[in-house]
C-alpha cells in the first residue's frame, strides 16, 4: 500500500522558546485509521493543523499525496485543503444556517469566489449533500437550523461537511470530547465505517485511550511535542501508556480506561 | 493596600466566629474610591443648588410656570403656519434624511468594518481603520455638519455628508466588534476546507452576525432621526426640525411647537415598534 502522508522531522516553535513539536516523524498508509493520543498540551492539535497548514510548521517536510505541503503557493494550498477534511471538537458550524447549507460549505474550496460567496451550488452537489445526510441518519433535519441540533447531530453534520469535499483524508480534532458516551460511540462507529467503506484515511486526536485502542489500526503517542509511541494498539503495554501520559496520571487512565467510558 | 491584605488573609472560619456582621463585599481601594467620588458629587450638587443665582424667580413659581407652558404646548396644540399634511411631509423629509445617511453609512461601514475586524484582517489595517474611526466619532455629528458646511454651504448637502460621516464612524465600530465576536472555529473550519476570504465573509461571518448588524443599523437610524430633527434647526437642512426652529424662535408659538413635538414623538414610537418587530423576526428565522 502506498503512503498517503509522510512527516519528516517536522518541528513547530512558537516565539523563541516554546516548542510545540520537535522532530516528528511518521507516515500514514492509505485507508489507515490512526489515533493520536497524549496529554493536553502535548501538541496533538498543532500536529493535526500542521498537516493542512492551518498552522505553518517551522521545519521539516510534510508530504501529502506526493506533494510537499510546506512549499505550496496560495492556490495549490487551497487545492490541498479540499483533499483534507477536518472535524472539530466544537463542530464549528454556522449556527444560523440550515443543516444542508452547512454541509454545502464543504464545497466552497472547489468554487469560484463569487459562486461560493453567493452560495450557488450545482444540482450534483446538492444531491451529494442529501445522500450524505441519508448515510449519516440526518434525513429529517435537512432544513433545520444547525443550532437546534443536539451535539451528536451537529458532529454528524460536521462529518458530512468534511465528506462532501471528497477528501482523501479526514483529520479529527477530539471529535467526541464534548459528547456523551452514546453519541461518542455513534460518531466513532460512523468514522470507522467511513474509513472502511470509502477507503478514507483517518487521523484522529483522542483523549479517551480505551476508545483509541478499540477503533484504531495504529496508535501514535505524543508527549511534549515528540512521538514517543508508534505502533499497533494490540501490542501497547501499560508501561508505554504511562510513558505517554507521564507516570503520575498513568494509573488513573488505565483503571478508568478498562471498564468505563469517560469524557474529556 | 493594607486594607486589602488584611481582608484576604482572613480564613472563612475566622469570619464566621466573630460577632460582627459578615461583609459580602470587602472594603478595598476600588470601593473606597467609588464611594468618595459619589460623596463628593452629592456635596457639590448641594453646594450648587444653595449658591445658584436665582434672580427673582422663585423655585415654586418657576416650576408652576413651566408646567403651565407644557400644558399649553400639549393640550392646546394647533396648526397655524402649516396644515396636517404639510407637517407630515416635513416629517418624511426628516425621516428621508435619517434613512439616507444610515443607508450610505451602513454600506460603507459593512466593507470597512470587515477590514477593521481583527479576526478577518491584519492587525495593522485593523488598527489603522479603528484609530481613524475613533477620531471621527470623537467629533460630534453637528460639528461634522458644520465642517462640511464650509465647502457645501449650510443646508441639506452638508447635513447628509456630515451625518453619514459620523454614522460611518459609529457603525464601523459596532460592526467590526460584532464580527470579532464570531467564533474563531467557524472561520477555521471554512478556511480548512479551502474556502477563500470572500466566501468565508458571505457564507459564515455575515449570516452569523446579521441580527447584530440589523439592530446596530436600526439603532443608528433612530439616532440619525433625532440628529436630523436637530440638523433641520441648526444647519437649515429642512424637515420638521426647521419648522420647530421657526415656530419657537420666530413665531414664539408654543402651541405649534407642541404639534411638532407630537409628530416627532409618534414617529419615534413607530420606529421603535418596527425595530422590535424586525429583531423578533430575525431571531426566529
Amino acid at each position: 500500500m502506498t503512503m498517503l502522508l509522510e512527516l519528516h522531522d517536522v518541528s513547530k516553535q512558537y516565539g523563541n522558546n516554546t516548542i510545540a513539536l520537535s522532530d516528528v516523524n511518521f507516515s500514514v498508509r492509505e485507508g489507515e485509521f490512526v489515533s493520536v493520543i497524549g496529554p493536553s498540551g502535548a501538541g496533538k492539535s498543532t500536529l493535526l493543523r500542521c498537516i493542512n497548514r492551518m498552522i505553518d510548521a517551522s521545519n521539516g517536510e510534510i508530504v501529502f499525496d506526493g506533494v510537499n505541503a510546506l512549499g505550496l503557493k496560495r492556490k495549490e494550498l487551497r487545492n490541498l485543503r479540499t483533499k483534507i477534511g477536518i472535524i472539530f471538537q466544537h463542530y464549528n458550524l454556522v449556527d444560523r444556517l440550515s443543516v444542508i447549507e452547512n454541509i454545502l460549505h464543504g464545497r466552497l474550496g472547489y468554487k469560484s469566489a463569487i459562486t461560493g460567496a453567493l452560495g450557488i451550488y450545482s444540482r450534483e452537489e446538492k444531491e451529494q449533500a442529501l445522500k450524505l445526510l441519508n448515510i449519516l441518519g440526518l434525513e429529517d433535519q435537512v432544513y433545520k437550523r444547525s443550532d437546534q441540533l443536539s451535539g451528536g447531530q451537529k458532529q454528524r453534520v460536521g462529518i458530512a461537511r468534511a465528506l462532501i469535499q471528497n477528501p482523501k483524508m479526514l483529520l479529527c480534532d477530539e471529535p467526541i470530547a464534548s459528547l456523551d458516551p452514546n453519541a461518542s460511540k455513534v460518531i466513532m462507529d460512523y468514522l470507522k465505517d467511513i474509513s472502511k467503506s470509502m477507503g478514507i484515511t483517518v487521523l484522529i486526536n483522542l483523549h479517551q485511550v480505551d476508545v483509541a485502542l478499540k477503533y484504531s489500526d495504529r496508535i501514535i503517542g505524543v508527549s511534549k511535542g515528540s512521538v514517543v509511541y508508534d505502533g499497533s494498539p494490540r501490542h501497547i503495554t501499560k508501561e508505554e501508556i504511562h510513558h505517554i501520559y507521564g507516570s503520575e496520571a498513568g494509573d488513573l487512565i488505565m483503571d478508568l480506561g478498562e471498564d468505563t467510558d469517560y469524557a474529556g | 493596600m493594607s486594607v486589602e491584605n488584611t481582608v484576604t488573609t482572613k480564613t472563612s472560619s475566622e469570619l464566621v466566629n466573630r460577632d460582627k456582621p459578615i461583609k459580602v463585599k470587602p472594603l478595598n481601594k476600588v470601593t473606597i474610591v467609588i464611594r468618595l467620588t459619589l460623596l463628593s458629587l452629592v456635596l457639590l450638587s448641594i453646594y450648587g443648588f444653595l449658591t445658584f443665582d436665582y434672580k427673582d424667580v422663585g423655585l415654586i413659581e418657576g416650576i408652576a410656570a413651566s408646567i403651565a407652558n407644557f400644558r399649553v404646548m400639549f393640550t392646546e396644540a394647533h396648526f397655524s403656519h402649516f396644515n396636517f399634511l404639510e407637517g407630515l411631509h416635513q416629517v418624511f423629509i426628516t425621516i428621508g434624511l435619517a434613512l439616507l445617511t444610515t443607508l450610505i453609512g451602513a454600506i460603507i461601514s459593512l466593507f470597512l468594518g470587515l477590514f477593521a475586524a481583527q479576526n478577518l484582517s491584519t492587525v495593522r489595517v485593523s488598527n489603522m481603520i479603528k484609530s481613524f474611526v475613533a477620531f471621527i466619532r470623537a467629533v460630534p455629528t453637528v460639528l461634522w455638519v458644520l465642517i462640511f458646511a464650509v465647502s457645501a454651504g449650510l443646508g441639506s448637502v452638508a447635513a447628509v455628508i456630515g451625518m453619514t460621516f459620523h454614522s460611518v464612524g459609529y457603525l464601523i465600530k459596532a460592526y467590526s466588534e460584532s464580527f470579532e465576536e464570531l467564533d474563531e472555529g467557524v472561520i477555521e473550519a471554512l478556511r480548512a476546507s479551502g474556502a477563500n476570504w470572500w466566501q468565508i465573509v458571505w457564507q459564515a461571518v455575515i449570516p452569523s452576525t446579521i441580527t447584530y448588524l440589523v439592530s446596530w443599523s436600526f439603532l443608528r437610524f433612530e439616532i440619525n432621526f433625532g440628529v436630523a430633527v436637530a440638523m433641520g434647526a441648526a444647519a437649515g437642512a429642512g424637515g420638521i426640525g426647521y419648522d420647530m426652529f421657526m415656530a419657537s424662535t420666530f413665531y414664539l408659538d408654543l402651541r405649534e411647537v407642541g404639534t411638532i413635538t407630537f409628530y416627532i414623538l409618534i414617529f419615534a414610537i413607530l420606529l421603535e415598534v418596527v425595530a422590535i418587530r424586525i429583531k423578533r423576526h430575525l431571531k426566529t428565522v
